[in-house]
């Protein structure tokens, strides 16, 4: 059982692709996520991340459109003939975003909305599944299903379509909606349940309950913004909920303290939770870029497939 | 002390004080609203309930709170009360009156500055309850300063007050005194006397009663008597030569003080020039003579002076006066037909004898053309002629009326018109004779006998009547002499704007002796030029003598106008200028329009109408009696008007009176601290709030 704690993120090539605000500037979410996902994958030889690999499956000769940086030189070198690297492919799985899209989802300190980078990811996630020939899917929620898109090999458009068009919505409840959706699998795949988890863990752990066991691989990426994570606020203002509307007074300098601890034992809990019932677990800032994400996303499928790695 | 307000009604104001209290409490709802995803985390910290509602910023919310209080409490006008702020004084809050000496004497020496002096320190010696009031005064007396509580208002009217012209009378002045005590209210009352204390002002305490407990206190302000020397006299000495008048001007100068005799220089200076000096010598307290040359006089007035260099006290070292030259005075003199020269001859001669005015004497028979030679003639005389009736009676009635002298000796063809009795208010009886009468009585207060009322100024009673006719007086006439056997001698009676002087007997040699008589010259001419009503010229009037300048007959008659010419160049708007130089617009028409000569020097009037007639000059000197150095003891005069103090005693002699609730709070003035304090708080919050938002935004 793994989980992942936020790193500063260091200065591997590509990288740049995967800052959230370089990524708002693309309007094109299948644009975005093949950067992204090109981006991770050519850096990924540089990255700091330990425990991943791509396995070579065999040479291919080249052909015009291809990468030119799959070709093996070494080769060319021997041989004066152009090939390229090809990599064992995965094999056929469900692949599906799980994407709260409850109000809390819309708060965003920067430029970049939780609910914006939770659509980063799922774009690059999708896409990158889609490359491994996985069957993508989608589904967003608040306090019910809102849309969905059933895995196929086929759906990638309408997800990242469906992605394209979210909107933040009414307040959320991860019990009902995950419960509809754990109804609607009937083949065993990847879930990545991307969410701000604004629940208590005990509910949490009853919504998860449908999609966690043996059945499906989860993984959970925790999703909040640097306001949310350090509370840097000043002047003492009433601070309004988001999902319900509620106004609170609020003297910062007296409750910052106090809200970091509760937080703290939060997202602890809710890991600790969450792992406990076999998932992986991610607590993402949304001003860090998505290679962690991904590098998560990835480490998990290559345990997934048996230590496989496949791109 | 108990606190008291004088206008507790602003004290309503407190209510403010809810605003910055509502302010504070409020301002967290509309302030600053911060989206967030979630309130849980929040919820969960554990802090009380009422911190919503708690207030921050507690000292600047005091401050601001006491700033309103503070502002409220000085409209309110703060005061403490009570026993410890009533006043005892020992008569009580006092009205002072100080009377200041202005005469010109006090210009000698030191005497003005003591004065100042004195006055200052009596006016710092008030309590704060006390009045004053400042007099000043010579010949006169003016408040300068009338029940007055702030002192510093007596200080700045006494700084601009000099020594005057005056001479020196302390009975205006005490009278003027005593109507500001009646009139105060205080318990208290205080008369301060700040004066060199001239004898020569007090003549007694002239009716004067100063209210009951008015206390007295006099302050000497003479220094030591030093030696002064005066121009106390200018007598112009008129003749004819060579067919011109002249005056030939000598001075009298008086020296007082001094212990050996010195040599003096005068000056006669003739319209502003200098033109003789004289050296005389003058004994230790005495008198001298200075006889000038001749001055030809033109045909305007001529302005003099005769100086001395300036002393101690320099307002009696000049003397000013104007002369003129003057014109005949034209009499007619009517004798009845076949009368004997003898009948004018020794009225003619003696009148064409004169040195100080000419009269241009002219005899005729009354008869046909008679008329024509009254309206020339200022003066007619009928010897021994009835009064004519008809035209020409009428003719003489209008020439008295207008204004001319009408002289009517009787003698043997006497006789009237029974109407004439009213017009003159007297009956012309029949001759009367007697063996040698005499004059027995004389009015020598009237301006025809007053020259002779001196001793050995000249004696009616040498002269035998021998005949006189007999008047029969009405209520309308006067009787200015009678005869030994109470028969009137001399009646006047006043007719229009004339007079009408009826002798009972004759002015020749033949109903009686008086043409041969040393008096019978000066008699002659002073019954002419009295019935002429020409005034006696006057070189000089004194200061604070007021002058009628609407009426130019009347100036005439003053002598300052020797000529209608002259009087008709001052008709419609005048301009006088002073002494000093300051001119002043006296309107024209119907008067009074008085000219006050408060200044010595010359006064110079000229019409606005005709530019071109010479303007007419007034020569003012200073009355002398002012350089008499002799003083009275100031005790003297306190326990003189201490006399005059009415009995009885002050209200509230001893008594603690109350101040007013408003005097109290004027005196304290609390409301000046009251918003001194605001400003400082106010600072003090301005600094505070601002460090508060710095704060707050270099955080945020």
């Amino acid at each position: 059982m793994t989980h992942h704690r936020p790193q500063a993120h260091t200065d591997t090539q590509g990288a740049r692709f995967l800052d959230p605000k370089v990524l708002a500037r693309i309007d094109n979410l299948e644009l975005l996520a093949r950067t992204v996902v090109d981006g991770f994958l050519h850096g990924l030889h540089k990255s700091p991340y330990m425990g991943l690999s791509m396995e070579f499956a065999e040479h291919r000769p080249y052909m015009p459109g291809d990468d030119i940086r799959k070709i093996d030189w070494r080769l060319f070198a021997r041989t004066d003939r152009h090939y390229v690297k090809q990599y064992e492919a995965e094999t056929n799985v469900n692949f599906s975003v799980l994407l709260d899209v409850s109000s809390s989802m819309s708060y965003g300190s920067g430029t970049v909305t939780k609910l914006d980078y939770a659509r980063f990811l799922a774009a690059s996630l999708a896409y990158f599944s889609r490359r491994q020939r996985d069957r993508v899917g989608l589904y967003t929620f608040d306090s019910e299903v809102v849309e969905h898109v059933r895995p196929s090999v086929r759906h990638l458009d309408q997800v990242l379509h469906a992605l394209e068009r979210v909107e933040p919505g009414r307040p959320g409840a991860l019990g009902p909606s995950l419960f509809t959706v754990a109804n609607t699998f009937r083949r065993r795949g990847i879930l990545v349940l991307i969410s701000d988890f604004y629940e208590e863990p005990d509910a949490l752990v009853e919504a998860l309950r449908p999609l966690s066991g043996s059945r499906h691989d989860l993984i959970v990426f925790h999703v909040l913004d640097p306001a949310e994570l350090t509370f840097p606020f000043v002047s003492p203002a009433s601070f309004e909920d988001l999902e319900t509307g509620e106004r609170f007074p609020v003297v910062p300098e007296k409750l910052r303290e106090g809200y970091r601890e509760v937080l703290g034992a939060h997202v602890a809990e809710v890991e600790r939770r969450v792992v406990g019932h076999g998932a992986e677990y991610a607590l993402l800032d949304t001003s860090q870029p998505l290679d962690l994400a991904l590098f998560c996303y990835l480490l998990s499928r290559q345990k997934a497939g048996g230590g496989r790695g496949s791109a | 002390m108990p606190l008291s307000f004088l206008v507790p009604l602003f004290l309503a104001g407190a209510l403010a004080i809810a605003i910055p209290i509502w302010i504070h409490l409020t301002r967290k709802q509309r302030s600053l609203v911060v989206p967030f995803p979630s309130l849980m985390f929040l919820r969960q910290i554990p802090f009380k309930e009422d911190r919503r509602r708690a207030l921050h910023h507690w000292l600047l919310l005091a401050l601001r709170a006491l700033v309103i209080m503070l502002l409220v409490a000085a409209f309110a006008r703060p005061f403490f009360s009570g026993e410890g702020a009533l006043v005892t004084v020992g008569a009580g809050p006092t009205e002072v009156v100080i009377l200041l000496d202005r005469s010109y004497s006090m210009a000698s020496g030191e005497r003005w500055g003591s004065a100042q002096a004195a006055v200052s320190e009596a006016v710092s010696s008030l309590g704060p309850l006390d009045k004053v009031s400042v007099v000043v005064f010579d010949q006169g007396a003016e408040a300068i300063v009338r029940s007055e509580r702030d002192p510093t208002r007596a200080r700045t009217a006494l700084d601009t007050i000099q020594p005057g012209w005056g001479s020196t009378r302390y009975g205006p002045a005490l009278k003027l005194a005593q109507s500001i005590l009646e009139d105060s209210s205080l318990p208290g009352r205080e008369l301060v006397m700040v004066s060199d204390f001239q004898r020569r002002g007090w003549i007694g305490e002239e009716g004067v009663r100063l209210p009951a407990g008015t206390k007295i206190r006099t302050v000497p302000v003479a220094g030591q008597v030093t030696a002064n020397v005066a121009v106390a006299d200018v007598a112009l000495r008129r003749d004819r030569f060579s067919g011109r008048e002249r005056v030939t001007p000598s001075a009298r100068l008086v020296r007082t003080g001094g212990e050996v005799p010195v040599d003096i220089e005068v000056s006669l200076d003739v319209d502003g020039r200098e033109l003789q000096r004289r050296t005389v010598t003058l004994p230790a307290a005495g008198t001298a003579t200075v006889d000038f040359k001749p001055l030809p006089l033109g045909a305007s007035h001529t302005r003099g002076t005769v100086r001395v260099p300036p002393d101690d006290l320099p307002p009696d070292d000049a003397r000013n006066f104007v002369v003129s030259a003057g014109s005949a005075l034209k009499v007619r003199v009517f004798t009845h037909a076949g009368a004997p020269d003898e009948t004018s001859l020794f009225l003619s001669r003696a009148l064409g004898i004169s040195t100080e005015g000419t009269f241009d004497v002219e005899v005729r028979p009354w008869g046909a053309g008679s008329v024509d030679g009254l309206t020339a003639a200022e003066v007619v005389v009928l010897t021994d002629v009835a009064f004519p009736g008809g035209n020409r009676g009428a003719a003489l009635k209008r020439m008295v009326e207008d204004g001319g002298g009408l002289v009517i000796t009787t003698g043997e063809s006497g006789g009237w018109a029974r109407d004439m009795d009213n017009w003159l208010g007297t009956r012309v009886g029949v001759p009367v004779d007697r063996g040698g009468g005499r004059i027995g009585w004389i009015d020598y207060d009237h301006p025809v006998f007053q020259v002779f009322k001196g001793p050995r100024s000249g004696d009616f009673t040498g002269t035998r009547f021998f005949r006189y006719r007999s008047l029969m007086i009405r209520d309308s006439a006067a009787v200015l002499a009678r005869f030994d056997d109470g028969s009137p001698a001399l009646v006047e009676r006043r007719i229009g704007k004339g007079r009408v002087l009826l002798w009972a007997s004759t002015l020749d040699s033949f109903w009686n002796d008086l043409s041969v008589q040393p008096i019978f010259l000066p008699f002659v001419h002073q019954l002419v030029r009295y019935a002429s009503g020409r005034g006696e010229t006057l070189p000089w009037f004194t200061v604070g003598q007021v002058l009628d300048v609407s009426d130019a007959r009347a100036m005439a008659s003053a002598g300052l106008l020797q000529v209608t010419e002259q009087a008709r160049g001052l008709e419609g708007e005048r301009v006088v200028t002073d002494p000093e130089g300051t001119s002043v617009r006296l309107p024209g028409g119907a008067g009074p329009h008085y000219l006050n000569l408060k200044g010595a020097g010359f006064y110079t009037m000229r019409s606005l109408k005709d530019g071109e007639v010479q303007p007419l000059a007034v020569a003012v000197n200073v009355d002398l009696v002012e350089s008499d150095p002799a003083t009275m003891d100031p005790e003297e005069m306190g326990a003189a008007l201490a006399a005059t103090v009415a009995e009885g005693t002050s209200d509230g002699d001893g008594q603690a009176m109350e101040l007013q609730r408003a005097d109290i709070e004027r005196r304290q003035s609390l409301w000046r601290l009251l918003l001194a304090a605001v400003l400082v708080l106010m600072a003090a919050e301005s600094i505070m709030a601002n460090h508060k938002s710095t704060g707050t935004a270099t955080a945020g």
